[in-house]
């Protein structure tokens, strides 16, 4: 669809008076552009601004102070009802006076179309999302699942320029939740409507996105592919919040144009990549980056051994530090025990250094 | 705080983005500033200045050192007091009963719940001039006694206890249903007797509810004007000698200082009711219980308590039957031979009355309905500056007594900008006013049960604010909407303390008609009278209830 528009955030505040009466700030100077088409997550734990920055491009906050454009237009002064923008609501936000059919087909009589157009395209949605037949139900006579997808039709048959979705399927089974990150991504990559997805879920963020953008207290830690975003973590935030990630202190001895070398453990590993950025000199090590080998390089003691089916997880303690290993497939290994000193290695090409 | 206050003015630029938010903001704040808050501007500007202009507490004092004004001050307090403490302790053992006891006549604890709703307010006065009266049919006709007198302090403080207790019930019985039965299998499972846990459960989780309750009959009662003008005698009550000091004898000022005196109690009251305690019933009590309550069938407790309850309701019945009654007997006390003249008499000369208030009620009616909507609406779900006395104001009118604001309507609107004096919108403003608390309540109730959501979704999809309400918010309250228009109806109807000021030759009224038949002593046209009444709220409501069951709408939250 061509009507597709990028959003534009410029040095957006938000702030807020708490409970106390006093003064905090939600979203903290943030400036971000979405580009036509593309499919980005706010991705944060609760409280760190998401949900916040999405309301204010529906127009349902304003910002405290900065811009936001939709397309070339300022949007800043506009109703969310002036805006073309439709937002798929945590809670799906049926109306439970109005059947399936009237619930797709409120937006369009409000754009004054004419019977026979809002028939064909609420059809037409019905039948992208596998609804067709349902049109007399009422919202509470269908499933949460179904609910879901009347609420995704309902805000993509306005053909907005930008959907909006806020923790959309945070209120389904964890089955269903999987079934229809994949349906929500078909459609919107069929209609090719720039979106922008709140969730708290990394595996929603990673599974969906274009790109994914890490929020923490207000501010955003990263911007990046859900690639980036796990294997070149910007910050300690993102390490932690994305995954499992052993954060271990290390001390970098040389840096080259094409090469880093670094310390940890005690031991030299040559990494032949230059990291920019380097501000706390941390390695990030995935705990399915370490190989469990009796060669390996270095030397721990495990603490606690637990099969978990595809993998076996050990805590390592390795001198005064404490690691996490996944080690996979452990039918076709030797499983360690508590107590029994284990032999590792690194993939050297997976430390990512912040 | 300078902070919070920039914010929130910052956060007004959202409402200013609305035009047509904007204005409704604006026009419900002038309606409230016109019709609540000027009036009772005028009543206190009347008691605190002199005609030149100046300041004065002359009048106050005046009115405070008065020797009988203060007999009537106390009257007026130990009235409050003694009906509060009586009617908290029926209601409780009611709403004690419905919600504990198994228990066979919980049908008419509705019935007797609703019937002060939907009479006179004075009706039991009535009834009970028409038993214990000088030729009241127990004292005189059965007991054979000449002089005896009802009226007085005793009289009142039954009459107000019947009339006022069903508030105490519903206040408490709201609370107990609300406590999670497995609080008391917790307690019985840790060793404590059933008497144990009234003691240390139930009953501390419901004190914050018997203080509401209390404070609340406390206010009705103190507001009270019809029962203290019929069935008080000598024993004058503060919004009685409010209208006599106005109305009779004339006294302007000092009726209006006397009037300030009775709103401080009420406001002080209110304030109490509202800030102190109101909150904290909820705050023990947690959403609805998880399954339901084992009721109680121990005779020990079961009998006595379904026999207390059992002879007040049949006698509060007893005392509503007596009023169809009293109108078809020839002359009560004497002849209680069957005749139909009273109603002949009110159909040929007495219509006049009943079909203005049936006619003006119709017309405040709708006014009152989606106003009271909006307010909650406005309440609830926007965040404006001076919202917070928006939901004050128009909460504060369901504390002050009828007798203030229906003497600040004369004193407002007798002289210009705005002349209404004699005219029918007066009185449907203040029909509209005195009636719409009630529909914010549950207006406020419903929508907080509504995900806020489906209207953002709503506008969202490009309603704007007008269509979001009327599409979306008011059929998702329609309930409360519909209840509303019920309630405006049944209260305009039986309204008396406030219209009472403002009725003229053009337009009188059913209630005020038969407050003054009373008076003279013609029972049997004011029973008559009291009867239609009761029959035309009875019909309207029901035709009401009908229309709306047919299209799916549930109005049971008129009873609470």
């Amino acid at each position: 669809m061509s009507k597709s528009k990028p959003v534009i955030l410029k040095n957006i505040i938000k702030n807020y008076i708490g409970n106390e009466g006093k003064l905090f700030t939600a979203v903290d100077n943030i400036s971000l552009e979405i580009k036509s088409g593309e499919f980005l997550t706010l991705l944060g734990p609760s409280g760190c601004g998401k949900t916040t920055t999405l309301r204010m491009i529906a127009g349902f906050e304003i910002p405290t102070s900065g811009e936001i454009y939709i397309g070339d237009d300022m949007v800043n002064s506009l109703t969310p009802d002036k805006r073309d923008t439709a937002m798929v609501f945590q809670s799906y936000a049926l109306f439970p006076h109005l059947n399936i059919y009237e619930n797709i087909a409120y937006g369009l009589k409000l754009k004054r179309l004419t019977k026979g157009e809002i028939d064909k395209k609420v059809k037409d949605i019905l039948e992208l999302i596998g609804l067709s037949g349902l049109e007399k139900r009422a919202p509470n006579q269908l499933s949460g699942g179904q609910q879901q997808r009347v609420a995704l039709a309902r805000a993509i048959v306005m053909e907005p320029s930008v959907l909006l979705f806020d923790e959309p399927l945070s209120n389904l089974d964890a089955k269903l939740r999987v079934y229809m990150r994949s349906e929500i991504r078909r459609i919107q990559k069929e209609v090719g409507i720039t979106s922008i997805y709140v969730t708290h879920d990394q595996s929603e963020a990673m599974s969906m996105s274009d790109r994914v953008v890490v929020m923490n207290k207000g501010i955003i830690e990263q911007v990046g592919t859900p690639n980036e975003i796990y294997n070149q973590p910007a910050t300690e935030f993102v390490a932690d919040f994305i995954g499992v990630a052993n954060i271990l202190d290390c001390k970098v001895d040389e840096e080259g144009s094409d090469y880093t070398n670094i310390i940890l453990f005690d031991r030299k590993i040559n990494l032949k990549k230059k990291f920019n950025n380097i501000k706390k000199s941390k390695v990030v090590i995935r705990p399915e980056f370490f190989e469990v080998d009796e060669n390996g390089k270095f030397e721990g003691i495990v603490d606690t051994s637990v099969f978990m089916g595809e993998y076996q997880e050990y805590f390592v303690n390795v001198d005064k530090t404490r690691i996490i290993i996944k080690d996979y497939n452990p039918i076709t290994k030797r499983v360690y025990n508590t107590g029994e000193k284990i032999r590792f290695g690194i993939n050297e090409k997976c430390i990512h250094i912040i | 705080m300078k902070d919070r206050f920039r914010n929130s003015v910052y956060e007004m630029k959202k409402i200013l983005r609305d035009p047509i938010l904007t204005a409704t903001i604006v026009l419900t704040m002038i309606s409230l500033v016109l019709f609540i808050l000027w009036p009772i501007y005028d009543v206190l500007k009347e008691s605190f200045l002199e005609n030149d202009g100046s300041f004065t507490l002359r009048y106050l004092i005046g009115a405070i050192k008065d020797a009988e004004n203060q007999k009537v001050l106390i009257n007026t307090l130990m009235l409050g007091t003694v009906v509060g403490i009586l009617s908290t302790i029926v209601g409780f053992i009611f709403a004690y009963a419905d919600a504990f006891i198994k228990f066979k006549f919980k049908g008419l604890f509705n019935i007797i719940a609703i019937l002060p709703i939907i009479s006179p307010p004075f009706a039991l006065s009535m009834s009970f001039i028409m038993l214990f009266g000088q030729r009241g049919f127990i004292t005189y006709k059965l007991l054979g006694l000449q002089n005896a007198n009802i009226y007085g302090f005793a009289g009142l403080v039954l009459v107000q206890t019947l009339t006022f207790f069903p508030i105490a019930y519903l206040v408490l019985v709201g609370l107990l249903k609300q406590i999670d039965p497995s609080f008391e299998e917790a307690a019985r499972n840790l060793g404590a007797s059933r008497k144990d846990v009234f003691k240390t459960i139930v009953f501390p989780l419901v004190r914050p509810g018997i203080a509401n309750a209390f404070l609340l009959v406390f206010i009705q009662s103190v507001a009270d004007f019809g029962n203290g003008m019929v069935i008080g005698g000598n024993f004058t009550t503060l919004a009685v000698k409010t209208y006599l000091q106005a109305m009779g004898n004339y006294d302007i000022k000092g009726g209006t200082a006397l009037a300030t005196v009775l709103l401080t109690i009420s406001i002080v009251m209110f304030v109490l009711q509202k800030y102190w305690v109101g909150n904290k019933s909820y705050v023990t009590v947690t959403g609805k219980p998880s399954r339901e309550r084992n009721l109680i069938e121990d005779k020990v407790i079961k009998i006595p308590i379904q026999t207390i309850c059992f002879l007040i309701s049949a006698f509060i019945i007893l005392l509503y039957i007596l009023i169809p009654y009293g109108s078809v007997v020839n002359l009560w006390g004497i002849d209680y031979g069957f005749t139909l003249k009273h109603y002949s008499y009110v159909t040929s000369l007495g219509m006049k009355p009943i079909l203005d208030t049936t006619y003006l009620s119709l017309i405040s009616m709708p006014i009152t309905g989606l106003l009271g909507m909006i307010i909650a609406f406005l309440i609830v779900r926007k965040r404006f500056i001076g919202r917070g006395a928006v939901e004050f104001v128009s909460m504060l009118s369901m504390a002050i007594p009828g007798t203030v604001i229906g003497m600040g309507y004369v004193l407002a609107y007798n002289t210009k900008p705005l002349v209404l004096t004699g005219t029918a919108t007066i009185i449907v403003i203040a029909f509209v006013f005195r009636s719409m608390p009630v529909g914010i309540r549950s207006g406020v109730a419903s929508l907080q049960q509504i995900d806020p959501a489906i209207e953002e979704a709503a506008q969202d999809l490009g309603a704007n604010s007008y269509k979001v309400f009327t599409s979306v918010t008011i059929p998702l309250i329609k309930s409360a909407f519909f209840s509303g228009l019920v309630y405006s109806f049944v209260r305009s109807m039986t309204a008396v303390s406030a219209v009472i000021f403002l009725i003229s030759a053009k337009y009188n009224l059913l209630t005020t008609s038969i407050m003054s038949q009373v008076d003279v002593g013609r029972y049997g046209i004011a029973a008559a009278y009291s009867t239609i009444l009761i029959v035309i709220v009875v019909v309207v409501v029901g035709v009401m209830k009908l229309l709306l069951s047919k299209i799916g709408i549930n109005t049971s939250e008129l009873n609470s």
